[in-house]
Protein backbone atom coordinates (compact mmCIF):
# COMPACT_ATOMS: atom_id res chain seq x y z
CA UNK A 1 0.00 0.00 0.00
CA UNK A 2 1.23 3.50 -0.69
CA UNK A 3 0.13 7.02 0.20
CA UNK A 4 -0.27 9.60 -2.54
CA UNK A 5 0.44 13.31 -2.33
CA UNK A 6 -3.13 14.02 -1.27
CA UNK A 7 -3.09 11.44 1.49
CA UNK A 8 -5.21 8.78 -0.15
CA UNK A 9 -4.00 5.21 0.20
CA UNK A 10 -3.72 3.15 -2.94
CA UNK A 11 -2.70 -0.36 -3.69
CA UNK A 12 0.83 -0.42 -5.01
CA UNK A 13 1.46 -3.01 -7.75
CA UNK A 14 3.49 -5.95 -6.51
CA UNK A 15 5.50 -8.14 -8.87
CA UNK A 16 5.97 -10.90 -6.32
CA UNK A 17 2.27 -11.67 -6.08
CA UNK A 18 0.62 -13.95 -3.55
CA UNK A 19 -1.82 -16.84 -3.87
CA UNK A 20 -4.45 -14.94 -1.94
CA UNK A 21 -4.31 -12.06 -4.32
CA UNK A 22 -4.69 -14.35 -7.34
CA UNK A 23 -7.80 -16.01 -5.90
CA UNK A 24 -9.38 -12.66 -5.18
CA UNK A 25 -8.67 -11.50 -8.71
CA UNK A 26 -10.14 -14.67 -10.21
CA UNK A 27 -13.36 -14.26 -8.25
CA UNK A 28 -13.64 -10.77 -9.55
CA UNK A 29 -13.09 -11.98 -13.12
CA UNK A 30 -15.86 -14.60 -13.14
CA UNK A 31 -18.72 -13.32 -15.22
CA UNK A 32 -22.34 -13.58 -14.28
CA UNK A 33 -24.90 -14.34 -17.04
CA UNK A 34 -26.16 -10.77 -16.80
CA UNK A 35 -22.66 -9.45 -17.37
CA UNK A 36 -22.32 -11.69 -20.41
CA UNK A 37 -25.61 -10.43 -21.82
CA UNK A 38 -24.61 -6.81 -21.29
CA UNK A 39 -21.24 -7.46 -22.90
CA UNK A 40 -22.86 -9.06 -25.94
CA UNK A 41 -25.35 -6.20 -26.31
CA UNK A 42 -22.53 -3.72 -26.16
CA UNK A 43 -20.57 -5.69 -28.74
CA UNK A 44 -23.59 -5.64 -31.08
CA UNK A 45 -24.00 -1.91 -30.56
CA UNK A 46 -20.34 -1.31 -31.37
CA UNK A 47 -20.33 -3.26 -34.60
CA UNK A 48 -19.26 -1.35 -37.65
CA UNK A 49 -21.67 -1.61 -40.56
CA UNK A 50 -20.61 -0.78 -44.07
CA UNK A 51 -23.60 0.09 -46.20
CA UNK A 52 -24.12 0.42 -49.94
CA UNK A 53 -25.10 3.87 -51.08
CA UNK A 54 -28.24 3.17 -53.06
CA UNK A 55 -29.90 0.45 -51.08
CA UNK A 56 -28.40 1.09 -47.64
CA UNK A 57 -27.90 -2.66 -47.34
CA UNK A 58 -24.77 -4.16 -45.91
CA UNK A 59 -21.87 -4.81 -48.23
CA UNK A 60 -21.04 -8.52 -48.34
CA UNK A 61 -17.43 -7.95 -49.26
CA UNK A 62 -14.97 -5.30 -48.20
CA UNK A 63 -15.20 -1.91 -49.86
CA UNK A 64 -11.94 -2.14 -51.79
CA UNK A 65 -12.89 -5.56 -53.10
CA UNK A 66 -16.16 -4.12 -54.39
CA UNK A 67 -14.52 -0.94 -55.68
CA UNK A 68 -10.89 -1.70 -56.52
CA UNK A 69 -8.70 1.35 -56.67
CA UNK A 70 -5.17 2.48 -57.30
CA UNK A 71 -5.39 5.52 -55.04
CA UNK A 72 -7.07 5.54 -51.64
CA UNK A 73 -7.16 8.82 -49.77
CA UNK A 74 -8.43 8.89 -46.20
CA UNK A 75 -9.15 12.03 -44.19
CA UNK A 76 -9.62 11.49 -40.47
CA UNK A 77 -10.80 14.35 -38.30
CA UNK A 78 -12.69 17.53 -39.13
CA UNK A 79 -9.75 19.60 -40.38
CA UNK A 80 -8.52 16.88 -42.73
CA UNK A 81 -12.10 16.30 -43.95
CA UNK A 82 -12.51 20.05 -44.59
CA UNK A 83 -9.24 20.05 -46.55
CA UNK A 84 -10.37 17.23 -48.82
CA UNK A 85 -13.84 18.75 -49.25
CA UNK A 86 -12.43 22.11 -50.31
CA UNK A 87 -9.35 21.23 -52.31
CA UNK A 88 -9.99 17.79 -53.79
CA UNK A 89 -13.70 17.21 -53.99
CA UNK A 90 -14.43 20.39 -55.89
CA UNK A 91 -12.26 19.21 -58.76
CA UNK A 92 -14.63 16.66 -60.24
CA UNK A 93 -17.78 14.70 -59.67
CA UNK A 94 -17.51 12.31 -56.76
CA UNK A 95 -20.05 9.60 -56.23
CA UNK A 96 -20.78 8.19 -52.81
CA UNK A 97 -20.20 4.44 -52.88
CA UNK A 98 -20.74 3.55 -49.27
CA UNK A 99 -20.78 4.68 -45.70
CA UNK A 100 -19.64 3.12 -42.46
CA UNK A 101 -22.00 3.55 -39.56
CA UNK A 102 -20.63 2.95 -36.12
CA UNK A 103 -21.29 3.89 -32.55
CA UNK A 104 -19.02 4.21 -29.55
CA UNK A 105 -18.97 6.18 -26.34
CA UNK A 106 -17.49 9.21 -28.10
CA UNK A 107 -20.43 9.55 -30.48
CA UNK A 108 -23.07 12.16 -29.73
CA UNK A 109 -25.88 10.05 -31.20
CA UNK A 110 -27.59 7.59 -28.89
CA UNK A 111 -29.71 5.66 -31.39
CA UNK A 112 -27.48 3.17 -33.18
CA UNK A 113 -30.07 1.43 -35.31
CA UNK A 114 -31.69 4.37 -36.99
CA UNK A 115 -28.83 6.63 -37.93
CA UNK A 116 -29.91 9.03 -40.63
CA UNK A 117 -27.89 9.48 -43.84
CA UNK A 118 -26.55 12.79 -42.58
CA UNK A 119 -25.13 11.03 -39.56
CA UNK A 120 -23.04 8.52 -41.51
CA UNK A 121 -19.70 9.03 -39.94
CA UNK A 122 -17.39 7.59 -42.58
CA UNK A 123 -18.33 8.24 -46.15
CA UNK A 124 -16.61 6.70 -49.15
CA UNK A 125 -16.53 8.27 -52.60
CA UNK A 126 -15.02 7.45 -55.93
CA UNK A 127 -14.25 9.84 -58.76
CA UNK A 128 -16.78 9.32 -61.54
CA UNK A 129 -14.28 10.17 -64.26
CA UNK A 130 -11.70 7.80 -62.74
CA UNK A 131 -13.27 5.19 -60.44
CA UNK A 132 -9.83 3.94 -59.44
CA UNK A 133 -9.57 6.90 -57.08
CA UNK A 134 -11.41 6.30 -53.82
CA UNK A 135 -11.69 8.80 -51.02
CA UNK A 136 -12.86 8.37 -47.44
CA UNK A 137 -13.98 11.13 -45.11
CA UNK A 138 -14.04 9.94 -41.53
CA UNK A 139 -15.20 12.57 -39.08
CA UNK A 140 -15.94 10.34 -36.11
CA UNK A 141 -13.70 8.65 -33.60
CA UNK A 142 -13.15 4.97 -34.41
CA UNK A 143 -12.38 3.15 -31.15
CA UNK A 144 -9.57 0.60 -30.89
CA UNK A 145 -11.92 -2.38 -30.82
CA UNK A 146 -13.70 -1.09 -33.94
CA UNK A 147 -10.62 -0.45 -36.05
CA UNK A 148 -10.22 -4.16 -36.96
CA UNK A 149 -13.76 -4.24 -38.35
CA UNK A 150 -13.02 -1.08 -40.34
CA UNK A 151 -9.86 -2.58 -41.83
CA UNK A 152 -10.28 -6.28 -42.56
CA UNK A 153 -13.19 -8.72 -42.45
CA UNK A 154 -16.57 -8.25 -44.09
CA UNK A 155 -19.45 -7.89 -41.68
CA UNK A 156 -21.22 -11.15 -40.80
CA UNK A 157 -24.58 -10.37 -39.23
CA UNK A 158 -24.72 -13.77 -37.56
CA UNK A 159 -21.36 -13.48 -35.88
CA UNK A 160 -21.55 -11.66 -32.60
CA UNK A 161 -18.54 -13.22 -30.99
CA UNK A 162 -15.97 -10.65 -32.00
CA UNK A 163 -13.13 -10.92 -29.63
CA UNK A 164 -12.67 -7.89 -27.47
CA UNK A 165 -8.95 -8.35 -27.78
CA UNK A 166 -9.08 -7.40 -31.50
CA UNK A 167 -7.55 -3.98 -31.94
CA UNK A 168 -8.66 -3.00 -35.41
CA UNK A 169 -12.33 -3.45 -36.40
CA UNK A 170 -12.83 -0.61 -38.84
CA UNK A 171 -10.17 -1.96 -41.19
CA UNK A 172 -12.25 -5.14 -41.66
CA UNK A 173 -14.77 -3.31 -43.77
CA UNK A 174 -12.46 -1.45 -46.01
CA UNK A 175 -9.44 -3.49 -46.99
CA UNK A 176 -10.69 -7.03 -46.49
CA UNK A 177 -8.55 -10.00 -45.56
CA UNK A 178 -6.44 -10.03 -48.71
CA UNK A 179 -5.76 -6.49 -49.84
CA UNK A 180 -4.36 -5.53 -53.23
CA UNK A 181 -0.73 -4.51 -53.18
CA UNK A 182 -0.90 -1.98 -55.98
CA UNK A 183 -2.99 0.56 -54.15
CA UNK A 184 -1.37 3.71 -52.81
CA UNK A 185 -2.85 4.96 -49.55
CA UNK A 186 -2.65 8.55 -48.35
CA UNK A 187 -3.91 9.35 -44.87
CA UNK A 188 -4.48 12.89 -43.59
CA UNK A 189 -5.14 13.68 -39.96
CA UNK A 190 -4.50 16.17 -37.16
CA UNK A 191 -3.17 15.88 -33.63
CA UNK A 192 -2.72 18.39 -30.90
CA UNK A 193 0.78 19.83 -30.78
CA UNK A 194 1.23 18.58 -27.21
CA UNK A 195 1.43 15.05 -28.69
CA UNK A 196 4.55 16.06 -30.61
CA UNK A 197 7.57 14.75 -28.74
CA UNK A 198 10.24 17.38 -28.53
CA UNK A 199 12.61 18.83 -25.97
CA UNK A 200 11.49 22.35 -26.96
CA UNK A 201 8.53 24.03 -25.31
CA UNK A 202 5.34 23.77 -27.40
CA UNK A 203 4.96 27.54 -27.25
CA UNK A 204 8.16 27.91 -29.28
CA UNK A 205 6.92 25.62 -32.08
CA UNK A 206 5.43 27.28 -35.11
CA UNK A 207 2.06 25.55 -35.28
CA UNK A 208 0.43 24.24 -37.33
CA UNK A 209 3.08 22.14 -39.05
CA UNK A 210 3.05 18.98 -41.12
CA UNK A 211 4.96 15.74 -40.51
CA UNK A 212 4.95 12.49 -42.46
CA UNK A 213 5.22 8.82 -41.59
CA UNK A 214 5.35 6.18 -44.32
CA UNK A 215 5.48 2.44 -44.87
CA UNK A 216 8.56 0.71 -46.22
CA UNK A 217 6.97 0.28 -49.64
CA UNK A 218 6.34 3.98 -50.11
CA UNK A 219 9.09 5.12 -52.48
CA UNK A 220 8.24 8.72 -53.35
CA UNK A 221 9.74 11.62 -51.43
CA UNK A 222 7.18 12.92 -48.90
CA UNK A 223 5.87 16.48 -49.15
CA UNK A 224 7.22 17.43 -45.75
CA UNK A 225 9.79 16.23 -43.24
CA UNK A 226 9.38 12.84 -41.62
CA UNK A 227 8.16 12.57 -38.05
CA UNK A 228 11.18 12.36 -35.79
CA UNK A 229 11.78 9.72 -33.13
CA UNK A 230 9.84 8.83 -31.03
CA UNK A 231 7.55 8.72 -34.05
CA UNK A 232 4.40 7.53 -32.37
CA UNK A 233 0.97 7.95 -33.91
CA UNK A 234 -2.40 6.94 -32.50
CA UNK A 235 -5.88 5.66 -33.27
CA UNK A 236 -7.23 4.89 -36.74
CA UNK A 237 -4.38 6.51 -38.73
CA UNK A 238 -1.93 4.29 -36.81
CA UNK A 239 -4.10 1.23 -37.43
CA UNK A 240 -4.28 1.92 -41.18
CA UNK A 241 -0.56 2.58 -41.43
CA UNK A 242 0.30 -0.57 -39.45
CA UNK A 243 -2.05 -2.60 -41.62
CA UNK A 244 -0.41 -1.25 -44.77
CA UNK A 245 3.07 -1.95 -43.41
CA UNK A 246 2.13 -5.55 -42.59
CA UNK A 247 0.55 -6.14 -46.01
CA UNK A 248 3.38 -4.29 -47.82
CA UNK A 249 1.06 -1.61 -49.21
CA UNK A 250 2.55 1.74 -50.17
CA UNK A 251 1.09 4.23 -47.68
CA UNK A 252 1.91 7.60 -46.20
CA UNK A 253 0.40 9.45 -43.27
CA UNK A 254 0.46 13.25 -43.25
CA UNK A 255 0.01 14.43 -39.71
CA UNK A 256 -0.73 18.08 -38.97
CA UNK A 257 0.21 19.17 -35.46
CA UNK A 258 -1.93 22.09 -34.41
CA UNK A 259 -2.97 23.89 -31.26
CA UNK A 260 -6.53 24.33 -32.51
CA UNK A 261 -8.28 20.98 -32.74
CA UNK A 262 -11.62 22.29 -33.91
CA UNK A 263 -12.25 23.39 -37.50
CA UNK A 264 -9.73 26.13 -38.23
CA UNK A 265 -8.69 27.81 -41.48
CA UNK A 266 -4.99 27.98 -40.70
CA UNK A 267 -4.86 24.31 -39.68
CA UNK A 268 -6.63 23.22 -42.86
CA UNK A 269 -4.31 25.32 -44.99
CA UNK A 270 -1.32 23.66 -43.34
CA UNK A 271 -2.18 20.57 -45.42
CA UNK A 272 -1.53 22.46 -48.68
CA UNK A 273 1.98 21.01 -49.29
CA UNK A 274 0.26 17.62 -49.72
CA UNK A 275 -1.36 18.93 -52.93
CA UNK A 276 2.00 18.55 -54.66
CA UNK A 277 2.15 14.79 -53.97
CA UNK A 278 1.70 12.38 -56.85
CA UNK A 279 -1.56 11.04 -55.42
CA UNK A 280 -3.25 14.41 -55.16
CA UNK A 281 -1.60 16.55 -57.84
CA UNK A 282 -3.86 15.33 -60.61
CA UNK A 283 -6.97 15.85 -58.49
CA UNK A 284 -6.42 19.54 -57.71
CA UNK A 285 -8.01 22.00 -60.12
CA UNK A 286 -8.90 25.41 -58.80
CA UNK A 287 -7.13 26.55 -55.66
CA UNK A 288 -8.70 30.06 -55.31
CA UNK A 289 -12.14 28.50 -55.58
CA UNK A 290 -11.12 25.92 -53.00
CA UNK A 291 -10.14 28.68 -50.59
CA UNK A 292 -13.60 30.24 -50.99
CA UNK A 293 -15.28 26.89 -50.33
CA UNK A 294 -13.14 26.48 -47.24
CA UNK A 295 -14.13 29.89 -45.89
CA UNK A 296 -17.81 28.99 -46.32
CA UNK A 297 -17.24 25.77 -44.39
CA UNK A 298 -15.71 27.80 -41.57
CA UNK A 299 -18.64 30.18 -41.25
CA UNK A 300 -21.05 27.33 -40.69
CA UNK A 301 -19.06 26.32 -37.61
CA UNK A 302 -18.77 29.69 -35.98
CA UNK A 303 -20.53 29.55 -32.63
CA UNK A 304 -18.01 28.97 -29.86
CA UNK A 305 -18.07 27.89 -26.26
CA UNK A 306 -18.63 30.44 -23.50
CA UNK A 307 -15.97 28.89 -21.28
CA UNK A 308 -13.04 30.31 -23.21
CA UNK A 309 -12.72 33.89 -24.26
CA UNK B 1 7.24 11.32 -16.85
CA UNK B 2 4.67 14.06 -17.21
CA UNK B 3 1.89 11.87 -15.90
CA UNK B 4 3.61 11.44 -12.56
CA UNK B 5 4.27 15.12 -11.95
CA UNK B 6 1.37 16.94 -13.51
CA UNK B 7 -1.44 16.34 -11.04
CA UNK B 8 -0.40 18.78 -8.37
CA UNK B 9 0.53 22.39 -8.90
CA UNK B 10 3.16 22.46 -6.18
CA UNK B 11 5.22 19.57 -7.55
CA UNK B 12 8.22 20.12 -9.80
CA UNK B 13 9.15 17.37 -12.26
CA UNK B 14 12.77 16.13 -12.13
CA UNK B 15 13.59 18.25 -15.16
CA UNK B 16 12.17 21.38 -13.60
CA UNK B 17 8.73 21.66 -15.21
CA UNK B 18 5.61 22.85 -13.49
CA UNK B 19 3.25 20.98 -15.75
CA UNK B 20 0.04 22.53 -14.46
CA UNK B 21 1.35 25.97 -15.36
CA UNK B 22 2.30 24.74 -18.83
CA UNK B 23 -1.13 23.17 -19.25
CA UNK B 24 -2.68 26.48 -18.20
CA UNK B 25 -0.76 28.08 -21.07
CA UNK B 26 -2.47 25.58 -23.39
CA UNK B 27 -5.84 26.72 -22.04
CA UNK B 28 -4.90 30.26 -23.06
CA UNK B 29 -4.50 29.12 -26.65
CA UNK B 30 -8.16 28.12 -26.70
CA UNK B 31 -9.12 31.76 -26.57
CA UNK B 32 -9.50 33.87 -29.69
CA UNK B 33 -6.69 36.11 -30.86
CA UNK B 34 -5.83 39.48 -29.35
CA UNK B 35 -3.34 42.03 -30.68
CA UNK B 36 -1.81 44.95 -28.83
CA UNK B 37 0.25 47.67 -30.49
CA UNK B 38 2.13 50.51 -28.84
CA UNK B 39 2.31 53.50 -31.14
CA UNK B 40 4.01 56.84 -30.62
CA UNK B 41 0.93 58.60 -29.24
CA UNK B 42 -1.57 55.78 -29.15
CA UNK B 43 -2.08 52.26 -27.88
CA UNK B 44 -4.34 49.91 -29.80
CA UNK B 45 -6.05 46.72 -28.68
CA UNK B 46 -7.70 44.53 -31.30
CA UNK B 47 -9.53 41.34 -30.48
CA UNK B 48 -11.17 38.61 -32.47
CA UNK B 49 -14.76 38.59 -31.38
CA UNK B 50 -16.18 35.15 -30.95
CA UNK B 51 -19.53 34.33 -32.48
CA UNK B 52 -22.29 34.15 -29.92
CA UNK B 53 -25.39 32.05 -29.94
CA UNK B 54 -28.44 33.66 -31.51
CA UNK B 55 -30.26 34.39 -28.28
CA UNK B 56 -27.19 35.51 -26.34
CA UNK B 57 -26.79 39.20 -25.58
CA UNK B 58 -23.60 40.34 -27.26
CA UNK B 59 -23.02 43.12 -24.79
CA UNK B 60 -22.22 40.59 -22.07
CA UNK B 61 -19.46 39.11 -24.17
CA UNK B 62 -17.07 42.00 -24.39
CA UNK B 63 -13.34 41.49 -24.35
CA UNK B 64 -11.65 44.77 -23.62
CA UNK B 65 -11.88 46.18 -20.11
CA UNK B 66 -10.82 49.52 -18.77
CA UNK B 67 -9.20 49.11 -15.38
CA UNK B 68 -8.68 52.75 -14.70
CA UNK B 69 -8.91 56.07 -16.49
CA UNK B 70 -5.58 55.42 -18.14
CA UNK B 71 -5.21 51.62 -18.19
CA UNK B 72 -7.00 49.22 -20.46
CA UNK B 73 -6.99 45.47 -20.52
CA UNK B 74 -8.08 42.95 -23.09
CA UNK B 75 -8.56 39.29 -22.40
CA UNK B 76 -9.42 37.13 -25.26
CA UNK B 77 -12.94 38.07 -24.92
CA UNK B 78 -13.85 40.91 -22.82
CA UNK B 79 -13.55 44.58 -23.04
CA UNK B 80 -14.64 46.30 -19.89
CA UNK B 81 -13.78 49.62 -18.43
CA UNK B 82 -12.81 50.13 -14.92
CA UNK B 83 -11.26 53.39 -15.76
CA UNK B 84 -10.67 54.95 -19.11
CA UNK B 85 -6.94 55.22 -19.48
CA UNK B 86 -5.85 51.78 -18.35
CA UNK B 87 -7.35 48.97 -20.38
CA UNK B 88 -6.83 45.27 -20.54
CA UNK B 89 -7.61 42.22 -22.64
CA UNK B 90 -7.51 38.66 -21.37
CA UNK B 91 -7.48 35.36 -23.19
CA UNK B 92 -8.38 32.01 -21.77
CA UNK B 93 -11.00 31.02 -19.24
CA UNK B 94 -13.75 33.63 -19.14
CA UNK B 95 -14.57 33.11 -15.48
CA UNK B 96 -10.94 33.43 -14.41
CA UNK B 97 -10.68 36.64 -16.37
CA UNK B 98 -13.71 38.12 -14.65
CA UNK B 99 -12.22 37.39 -11.22
CA UNK B 100 -8.86 38.90 -12.09
CA UNK B 101 -10.43 42.00 -13.61
CA UNK B 102 -12.51 42.70 -10.54
CA UNK B 103 -9.45 42.32 -8.29
CA UNK B 104 -7.46 44.64 -10.54
CA UNK B 105 -10.26 47.21 -10.50
CA UNK B 106 -10.37 47.18 -6.74
CA UNK B 107 -6.61 47.56 -6.60
CA UNK B 108 -6.75 50.56 -8.94
CA UNK B 109 -9.29 52.26 -6.69
CA UNK B 110 -7.50 51.31 -3.53
CA UNK B 111 -4.21 52.68 -4.84
CA UNK B 112 -5.90 55.92 -5.80
CA UNK B 113 -7.46 56.30 -2.37
CA UNK B 114 -4.30 55.41 -0.51
CA UNK B 115 -1.65 57.37 -2.38
CA UNK B 116 -3.91 59.81 -4.27
CA UNK B 117 -2.26 58.88 -7.53
CA UNK B 118 -3.58 56.64 -10.27
CA UNK B 119 -1.75 53.36 -10.78
CA UNK B 120 0.98 53.15 -13.33
CA UNK B 121 0.50 50.56 -16.04
CA UNK B 122 3.50 48.68 -14.75
CA UNK B 123 2.15 48.66 -11.20
CA UNK B 124 -1.19 47.15 -12.09
CA UNK B 125 0.53 44.66 -14.41
CA UNK B 126 2.80 43.62 -11.56
CA UNK B 127 -0.21 43.29 -9.29
CA UNK B 128 -2.01 41.00 -11.74
CA UNK B 129 1.17 38.99 -12.35
CA UNK B 130 1.77 38.60 -8.61
CA UNK B 131 -1.80 37.44 -8.14
CA UNK B 132 -1.34 34.85 -10.86
CA UNK B 133 1.98 33.69 -9.40
CA UNK B 134 0.37 33.08 -5.99
CA UNK B 135 -1.96 30.59 -7.62
CA UNK B 136 0.99 28.63 -9.00
CA UNK B 137 2.41 28.08 -5.56
CA UNK B 138 -0.58 27.20 -3.40
CA UNK B 139 -1.78 23.75 -2.53
CA UNK B 140 -5.30 22.90 -3.63
CA UNK B 141 -5.57 25.71 -6.18
CA UNK B 142 -4.91 25.81 -9.88
CA UNK B 143 -3.30 28.59 -11.91
CA UNK B 144 -5.47 31.18 -13.65
CA UNK B 145 -5.93 30.00 -17.23
CA UNK B 146 -5.53 33.46 -18.71
CA UNK B 147 -3.01 35.72 -20.40
CA UNK B 148 -3.57 39.45 -20.54
CA UNK B 149 -2.50 42.43 -22.58
CA UNK B 150 -2.55 45.62 -20.55
CA UNK B 151 -2.20 49.01 -22.20
CA UNK B 152 -2.32 52.58 -21.08
CA UNK B 153 -0.51 55.85 -20.54
CA UNK B 154 1.42 56.83 -17.45
CA UNK B 155 1.61 60.31 -16.03
CA UNK B 156 4.77 60.92 -18.01
CA UNK B 157 2.72 60.54 -21.19
CA UNK B 158 4.55 57.45 -22.43
CA UNK B 159 2.36 54.67 -23.87
CA UNK B 160 2.81 51.21 -22.37
CA UNK B 161 1.94 47.67 -23.41
CA UNK B 162 2.46 44.74 -21.06
CA UNK B 163 1.67 41.06 -21.31
CA UNK B 164 1.12 38.61 -18.44
CA UNK B 165 0.76 34.84 -18.62
CA UNK B 166 -0.49 32.08 -16.28
CA UNK B 167 2.93 31.59 -14.71
CA UNK B 168 2.85 35.11 -13.32
CA UNK B 169 5.57 36.57 -15.52
CA UNK B 170 5.08 39.91 -17.24
CA UNK B 171 6.98 41.72 -19.95
CA UNK B 172 6.75 44.99 -21.79
CA UNK B 173 6.19 44.82 -25.52
CA UNK B 174 6.14 47.13 -28.51
CA UNK B 175 3.56 44.89 -30.15
CA UNK B 176 2.30 41.44 -29.27
CA UNK B 177 -0.42 38.93 -29.95
CA UNK B 178 -1.83 36.21 -27.69
CA UNK B 179 -4.38 33.43 -28.09
CA UNK B 180 -5.20 31.18 -30.99
CA UNK B 181 -2.70 31.31 -33.88
CA UNK B 182 -0.73 33.95 -31.99
CA UNK B 183 2.52 32.82 -33.61
CA UNK B 184 1.23 33.72 -37.08
CA UNK B 185 0.28 37.19 -35.91
CA UNK B 186 3.55 37.66 -34.03
CA UNK B 187 5.51 36.86 -37.18
CA UNK B 188 3.42 39.36 -39.11
CA UNK B 189 4.11 42.00 -36.47
CA UNK B 190 7.84 41.26 -36.47
CA UNK B 191 7.93 41.87 -40.21
CA UNK B 192 5.65 44.90 -40.29
CA UNK B 193 6.18 46.79 -37.04
CA UNK B 194 8.42 49.62 -38.18
CA UNK B 195 8.80 53.26 -37.24
CA UNK B 196 6.79 54.17 -40.34
CA UNK B 197 4.04 51.75 -39.41
CA UNK B 198 3.45 53.52 -36.09
CA UNK B 199 4.30 56.99 -37.34
CA UNK B 200 0.79 58.20 -36.75
CA UNK B 201 -2.37 56.95 -35.06
CA UNK B 202 -4.21 55.78 -38.14
CA UNK B 203 -1.21 53.74 -39.29
CA UNK B 204 -1.02 52.02 -35.91
CA UNK B 205 -4.73 51.18 -36.08
CA UNK B 206 -4.34 49.78 -39.58
CA UNK B 207 -1.40 47.67 -38.47
CA UNK B 208 -3.54 46.15 -35.70
CA UNK B 209 -6.32 45.40 -38.16
CA UNK B 210 -3.97 43.90 -40.72
CA UNK B 211 -2.40 41.72 -38.04
CA UNK B 212 -5.78 40.44 -36.90
CA UNK B 213 -6.96 39.79 -40.44
CA UNK B 214 -4.10 37.30 -40.81
CA UNK B 215 -6.06 34.94 -38.58
CA UNK B 216 -9.62 36.21 -38.32
CA UNK B 217 -11.61 34.16 -40.72
CA UNK B 218 -14.65 36.26 -41.39
CA UNK B 219 -13.35 39.79 -41.76
CA UNK B 220 -14.33 43.00 -40.01
CA UNK B 221 -17.55 41.82 -38.43
CA UNK B 222 -15.58 39.61 -36.05
CA UNK B 223 -13.15 42.27 -34.89
CA UNK B 224 -13.39 44.60 -31.90
CA UNK B 225 -11.04 47.51 -31.55
CA UNK B 226 -10.18 49.93 -28.77
CA UNK B 227 -7.65 52.73 -28.59
CA UNK B 228 -6.33 55.05 -25.94
CA UNK B 229 -4.76 58.31 -26.97
CA UNK B 230 -2.67 60.44 -24.64
CA UNK B 231 -4.88 62.29 -22.11
CA UNK B 232 -8.01 60.87 -23.65
CA UNK B 233 -10.34 58.17 -22.40
CA UNK B 234 -10.67 54.71 -23.88
CA UNK B 235 -12.44 54.74 -27.23
CA UNK B 236 -14.25 51.66 -28.47
CA UNK B 237 -14.75 51.53 -32.21
CA UNK B 238 -18.24 50.91 -33.46
CA UNK B 239 -18.93 48.17 -35.99
CA UNK B 240 -19.22 50.76 -38.79
CA UNK B 241 -15.90 52.37 -37.95
CA UNK B 242 -14.21 48.98 -37.90
CA UNK B 243 -15.77 48.08 -41.24
CA UNK B 244 -14.46 51.34 -42.71
CA UNK B 245 -10.98 50.68 -41.43
CA UNK B 246 -11.05 47.09 -42.71
CA UNK B 247 -12.21 48.24 -46.16
CA UNK B 248 -9.48 50.87 -46.33
CA UNK B 249 -6.89 48.31 -45.30
CA UNK B 250 -8.21 45.92 -47.92
CA UNK B 251 -7.95 48.59 -50.65
CA UNK B 252 -4.41 49.49 -49.67
CA UNK B 253 -3.45 45.83 -49.76
CA UNK B 254 -4.92 45.41 -53.26
CA UNK B 255 -3.09 48.48 -54.52
CA UNK B 256 0.17 47.25 -53.05
CA UNK B 257 -0.33 43.87 -54.73
CA UNK B 258 -1.10 45.51 -58.08
CA UNK B 259 2.07 47.55 -57.85
CA UNK B 260 4.05 44.42 -57.06
CA UNK B 261 2.63 42.49 -60.00
CA UNK B 262 3.35 45.45 -62.32
CA UNK B 263 6.94 45.52 -61.15
CA UNK B 264 7.43 41.78 -61.72
CA UNK B 265 5.76 42.01 -65.13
Amino acid sequence: MAATFFGEVVRAPCRAGTEDEEEEEEEGRRETPEDGEVRQQLARKREVRLLRRQTKTTLEVSLLEKYPCSKFIIAIGNNAVAFLSSFIMNSGVWEEVGCAKLWNEWCRTVDTTHLSPTEAFCVFYHLKSNPLVVLCQCSCYVAEDQQYQWLEKPHNPGNHTQSNSCQVFWLQMVFGSCPRKNVQVTILTCRHVTDYKTSESTSSLHTPFLKALKTQNFREPPCCSLLEQPNIVHDLPAAVLSYCQVWKISAILYLCYTDVMKLDLITVEAFKPVLSSRSLKSLVKNIPQSTEILKKLMTTNEIQSNIYT
Amino acid sequence: MASQYDRAITVFSPDGHLFQVEYAQEAVKKGSTVVGIRGTDIVVLGVEKKSVAKLQDERTVRKICALDDHVCMAFAEKMSSFFCNVSTTFIGLTADARVVISRACVECQSHKLTVEDPVTVEYITRFIATLKQKYTQSNGRRPFGISALIVGFDDDGIPRLYQTDPSGTYHAWKANAIGRSAKTVQEFLEKNYTEDAIANDSEAIKLAIRALLEVVQSGGKNIELAIIRRNQPLKMFSAKEIELQVNETGKEKEEAEKKKSKKTA
